[in-house]
Parts: structure tokens; C-alpha cells; sequence
């Protein structure tokens, strides 16, 4: 048989076949990680100004 | 009567990838999980775009009426791009089934890892 461009059929299973449902993709593996994230104190300007009245 | 059950094929990471019981063992899954992961994401991404492109052309044909020209016009659309991918990438579905493969392997590999991790973490508390 001839592809011919207007055949309906062969359209339909195209789609039902590229338009499978596809997972979204894994992650990658981390390393568990028990020690805290660091925490870097940067005052604000706001905050450095709070206890300074005047 | 026969049993038409079909046979059932254990993917050959599964007995590969068994319960962990080191932190060696643990890295060494790590390392398998990773040589293997750049491909995967590279086909994952593949497969993605060209599941979500025809998904967008299905939808509008979907609001069309069969027989318009409109209708017509995403049909056409839908051979071109069909056309493209069978070009640019001849062997679109191996690449698709190893893929699949690839996620349910990585994902085996992943949940023994998490596993492994989560009884360390009851070990330890």
C-alpha cells in the first residue's frame, strides 16, 4: 500500500503511538547528607539598625 | 484447559542489584547508577520533547472537525514530524525501549540505595 498523505488511519495510530504517556524523568542518586547547612548570618541593613536607636 | 499465563521474565537487574549491606556495596550501586545516568537523561529528554509535541498536535486535532481543512493541515503536520523523527533518528524506538529499560533499572538500583539509607538512618536514631 501506498503512504499516502491524507490517510486518516495511518495518522490515528502515529499519534496513539508517540503520544504514550511518558514518565517525568528520575533523579539523580544524592549522598545523604547528615551535617547542617551552613548558615551565614548577613545582618540586614534593617536588622543592624534594630537596637541602635538614634 | 492450558494455562496461557506468558513466562515471566526477571530483568536480569534484579538479582544483580540485591539488598545492600555495606557502604562499599553502597557506592558501588551509586557508581553502576551514575555510569548510566547521563545516557538515560539524554534519551528521557529525546522521548519527552517528541511525546509532548505529538501530544500538542493530538490535542488540536481533537478540536477539529474531521473532513475541515484546519483538520487536514494538523494531520499533514503530524506525518512531517513523523517523517523528521523517523529521519534524525532511525532507530527511534530501540532508543525508546532502552530508555524504559534504563528508568526501571536506574529506579531498582535507586530504591535499594534508599532502602539501604533509610535502615541506616533507624540504625543510628
Amino acid at each position: 500500500p501506498v503512504e499516502g498523505a491524507g490517510d486518516a488511519n495511518c495518522v490515528d495510530e502515529i499519534l496513539k503511538e508517540m503520544t504514550q504517556s511518558w514518565p517525568p524523568p528520575l533523579t539523580a542518586i544524592h549522598t545523604p547528607c547528615k551535617t547542617e547547612p551552613s548558615k551565614f548570618p548577613f545582618p540586614t541593613k534593617d536588622s543592624q539598625h534594630t537596637g541602635f536607636p538614634g | 484447559s492450558t494455562d496461557m499465563t506468558p513466562p515471566i521474565v526477571v530483568a536480569e537487574y534484579l538479582s544483580k542489584y540485591t539488598p545492600l549491606l555495606s557502604l562499599d556495596q553502597r557506592q558501588n550501586y551509586k557508581d553502576d547508577f551514575n555510569s548510566e545516568y547521563d545516557e538515560y537523561r539524554v534519551l528521557h529528554a529525546r522521548v519527552e520533547s517528541t511525546t509532548r509535541r505529538f501530544t500538542q498536535l493530538d490535542g488540536q486535532c481533537k478540536k477539529l472537525v474531521p473532513g475541515t481543512k484546519e483538520h487536514q493541515k494538523v494531520h499533514d503536520e503530524v506525518l512531517k514530524e513523523y517523517k523528521k523523527i523517523k529521519q534524525q533518528s532511525p532507530n527511534y524506538h530501540e532508543e525508546k525501549q532502552r530508555c524504559e529499560y534504563l528508568h526501571n533499572k536506574l529506579a531498582h538500583i535507586k530504591r535499594v540505595i534508599a532502602d539501604f539509607d533509610h535502615r541506616r538512618a533507624q540504625a543510628w536514631s
